[in-house]
């Protein structure tokens, strides 16, 4: 990349450089952090010319794959060296984890690699952590990698050309074997991790939730309800309106308590509704039409979206603080005492508006279902999937320039994508093979299954913090206990009875791009800018103190969004969606 | 009533041995205020008081809403739940640790340096009490602190909670005000013709004095300690380090975690019942130790800060 954005990238770079320089100076602790290696000094020295003698060790017989199993296979672990070696990993802190020292899965894979970590965790929200990694990269207190830290793409694009973080791309192929396998199994996970100057910067990481990628959309209506009211589910927007009337009029949840409909505001509502106008996969808003980026909060069928939201809301079908109730407010809707009182909402899962209880066969949760996306006036029925931005993700595992070896953290990563390893990262070791005939969540042969429905013991797992490589046919091969069950099932039943048919072509989502330093910054100020006034301007039209049908209101608006830059916004992201498309 | 109807009008209004009858306004007043400290008291005490209940209630009946003020069925699982995480055990102790050592360390750092700024004598006191100021509008900035906490070996120690920032300047202002008040020059003097030394007359007379400065002083600084999360987010990279806020942080807001950016629904779910589990009895684990100091330093603290406050 040019170095015309002088003025920033090089005062932080040169006092990264006085940093490093001073911390060499003092005979910190910093460098002896890869202590296995003697010549922990040359930061620069990579491994990429030697010779790998990597193989994989041999597949584990007893375990059971359904036919046609794309994923992760168990297979012995070797040691990775034969004399121990310690890397010093930044982390962060985690309750259930618990001390990563003294954790199950520590022990077990220092065990079988001979890797030794030194941990330094760092405590906190997201948000902290990466106060304090920011800290620690401009102070040059570096350690070999950060782990389960979320830097964006843009961020490991910035670091990664300073020469802060190593590029893993030249490792993968002579030592990362069961990435490749994955990578293999997933031909967009390359473009997908790759920076735009073609080099990776974290160890790639694929997490394949198959029911995440319709998230956005997911919505749920009482079944018990319909059917109490004798309509059917609905498939268009006026049978929508339909089904939320005769809830409120037969008030099911007594004493006048009904409430149709209910949202709050960690799950918007556009994602869902918007989608019988246009396609709108939410926030930022942006979509690919024949190759041109563009946003969707200006069109005129987002004015029609917001005049139908607006008349359920005008009519009581939607509860008043829809947009102000937060998840607590929600739960005390969802589990309310006795009869239930919401006939439907708006969430990610049913988690968002009421307590699963999963060993209960006839608990409330199981009364409400996905419903598809609604049929619109003109036909419009989207459902808004995430082909990109769930599967294949950066940033689990960052190796950086202090690492003498990285080829051994590559090795060390790539362990963690073999199956038994993957499933004692996430899971603990209370796992097991699954027999012979014993179906997983797709009703095909299951491969492993937990005892426990998810995880309540602490410091046995790495709470999918680690790299790993959890495919969809891996995922949908859990055994499904009938005595127990989750919510995995019907989760995944409904998203490929309800959302899967009606996805957006995978051309109309604008990818995950990366954008250089400059671009970053003025993209983070135009977005959050346009992220409020879209959003405060949806609840003003939807509560009605904006009027949707009024022309004056609804130019007004557009000509807010227009002066905050939607064209500027647009242009920056149509450069770096051209970049990721190569 | 009837003795007061006895006595002459006169004696009345000057109330003496018996009750002044309020005016009507006056009752009227009265009543407002009363109202008002009431609504206001009762605004304070509910939050508090729900918390606890909810705390000592069944999770799923305080998010179904079935808690209003007392707990609904009652059990003390949340803090039974507390013990099994070694985090949350071992940071309480922490952060007691880091609010007794480091309230001692700044309290004795502020009298050593308010004592002499308080003093007439002191060459070069204005300059003193510039850079002092100074440090109050303008700091290094996150970057080289860290640099030199790094350099002086204290990070990831505990040190780095107690040493860095210790002093407060807002304090050590409060406490000069306090002693050019109540120790007058005069006095030194005195101590002086007696043959007594500055540090004599400082050990032996001025700390004496000054209980309630030095109370107020504690326990700024130990709430101020208790409260804090930055530094120990900066400096500490060892979980057993911790104090209580930082755990606190990653349980209570971590778990407001915007779904859309949550991969795994499995991982949500898990969060949830975390928070829903400990939120209550954490926020009661964290306000304990406050609420049972600050009784006692009290009655110092409405006296020191304010002669602090009103005659600085």
């Amino acid at each position: 990349m040019p170095n015309d954005h002088a003025r920033p990238g090089l005062s932080r770079r040169s006092l990264i450089a006085g940093a490093l320089g001073l911390t060499a100076a003092a005979g910190g602790g910093v460098l002896s952090a890869c202590s296995g290696s003697s010549n922990a000094g040359t930061t620069a020295a990579g491994a990429g010319g030697a010779a790998p003698s990597v193989t994989l060790g041999p597949k584990l017989a007893t375990v059971q794959y359904p036919e046609g199993y794309v994923g992760p296979v168990a297979r012995e672990l070797k040691p990775i060296t034969s004399e121990k070696v310690t890397f010093k990993i930044v982390v962060p802190q985690d309750v259930t984890i618990g001390d990563w020292k003294t954790n199950a899965f520590t022990k077990w894979l220092e065990q079988k690699t001979n890797i030794h970590i030194e941990w330094n965790q760092v405590g906190g929200t997201d948000d902290d952590i990466m106060t304090k990694v920011n800290a620690m990269i401009a102070a040059g207190d570096i350690p070999d990698a950060f782990m389960g830290v979320n830097f964006t793409r843009s961020q490991l694009f910035l670091y990664g050309q300073q020469g802060l973080f190593a590029d893993v791309g030249q490792y993968i192929d002579g030592y990362a074997l069961n990435l490749q396998q994955a990578m293999k199994d997933y031909p967009d996970a390359r473009k997908l991790v790759q920076a735009p100057d073609k080099k990776i910067y974290s160890f790639p990481n694929i997490n394949d939730c198959y029911h995440c990628r319709a998230s956005n959309g997911r919505t749920f209506l009482n079944t018990d309800w319909i059917k109490q009211v004798g309509l059917a589910v609905p498939k268009t927007t006026d049978e929508f309106v339909e089904v939320l009337r005769a809830f409120k009029k037969a008030d099911l949840g007594g004493n006048g308590r009904t409430i149709p409909f209910a949202g709050y505001k960690d799950a918007p509502f556009d994602t869902f509704f918007m989608n019988s106008f246009l396609y709108n996969p939410g926030e930022p808003w942006l979509v690919v039409n024949d190759g041109k980026v563009d946003v969707t909060f200006d069109k005129d069928e987002w004015r029609e979206g917001l005049k139908f939201i607006h008349g359920m809301y005008a009519e009581g079908l939607i509860n008043k603080d829809v947009f102000t109730a937060d998840q607590d407010q929600m739960d005390r809707y969802g589990n309310a005492p006795g009869k239930p009182i919401i006939g439907g909402a708006r969430s990610y899962y049913w988690g968002g508006f009421l307590d699963i209880d999963q060993k209960d066969p006839n608990a409330r949760w199981r009364k409400y279902q996905a419903i598809p996306p609604l049929k619109g006036p003109n036909g419009v029925q989207y459902a808004a999937w995430n082909y990109l931005g769930v599967g294949v993700e950066v940033a689990k595992l960052v190796i950086t320039k202090k690492c003498a070896k990285p080829e051994l953290l590559v090795q060390w990563a790539d362990a963690q994508m073999e199956l038994e390893a993957i499933l004692r990262g996430y899971g603990g070791p209370k796992f097991e093979w699954a027999k012979k005939g014993e179906l997983g969540i797709n009703g095909k042969q299951a491969v492993y299954g937990f005892s426990a429905t998810w995880n309540t013991e602490k410091n046995i797992s790495w709470s999918q913090e680690n790299t790993m490589y959890r495919s969809q046919d891996f995922r949908l091969a859990e055994r499904v206990n009938p005595a127990d069950l989750t919510f995995e099932k019907p989760l995944y039943q409904q998203t490929v009875d309800n959302y899967f048919p009606y996805k957006q072509p995978q051309e109309m989502q604008f990818p995950p791009v990366t954008l250089d330093q400059d671009q970053a910054a003025q993209e983070a100020e135009l977005k959050t800018n346009l992220k409020s006034e879209v959003n405060l301007s949806f609840s003003k039209f939807v509560t009605g103190q904006l009027d949707p049908n009024d022309d004056a209101a609804w130019n007004g608006y557009k000509d807010r969004v227009a002066k905050i830059g939607v064209k500027p916004y647009l242009e920056l992201q149509q450069a770096a969606y051209e970049i990721y498309n190569g | 009533m009837s003795a007061a109807g006895t006595l002459p009008p006169d004696e009345r209004r000057l109330g003496a041995g018996a009750p002044i009858q309020d005016t009507r306004g006056d009752k009227i007043a009265l009543a407002c205020i009363y109202t008002a400290l009431a609504l206001f008291c009762l605004a304070i005490l509910y939050p508090i008081v729900y918390v606890l209940s909810a705390s000592v209630s069944d999770t799923h009946k305080v998010s179904a809403g079935q808690v209003w003020l007392w707990p609904v069925g009652f059990t003390l699982d949340a803090y039974k739940a507390i013990f099994d995480y070694d985090a949350i055990v071992s940071s309480f102790g922490n952060s007691v640790f880091y609010a007794v050592a480091g309230a001692l360390v700044a309290t004795v750092l502020t009298l050593l340096a308010a004592y002499p700024l308080s003093r007439k004598g002191l060459p070069g006191k204005g300059i003193i009490m510039a850079a002092f100021v100074f440090t109050m509008m303008f700091s290094g900035g996150l970057i080289p602190t860290y640099l030199v906490v790094d350099q002086l070996g204290l990070l990831n120690t505990r040190w780095a909670m107690i040493l860095p920032t210790a002093l407060a300047v807002w304090n050590v202002i409060i406490t000069r005000t306090y002693f050019m008040v109540t120790i007058p020059e005069e006095l030194v003097e005195a101590g002086k013709v007696d043959g007594c030394s500055d540090f004599g007359f400082f050990w032996r007379i001025v700390l004496p004095l000054s209980k309630p400065i030095i109370a107020v002083n504690l326990l700024f600084y130990a709430v101020g300690q208790w409260n804090s999360f930055f530094n120990a987010l900066i400096y500490l990279t060892n979980e057993h380090l911790f104090p209580l806020q930082v755990v606190l942080r990653q349980i209570l807001i971590q778990s407001k975690v915007d779904p859309s950016q949550m991969p795994d629904t499995s991982k949500l779910a898990q969060l949830k019942e975390l928070q829903q589990q400990l939120k209550y009895s954490l926020i009661v684990i964290g306000m304990i130790p406050p609420l049972l100091v600050y009784p006692f330093v009290q009655k110092h603290f409405v006296k020191g800060a304010m002669i602090g406050s009103l005659k600085g």
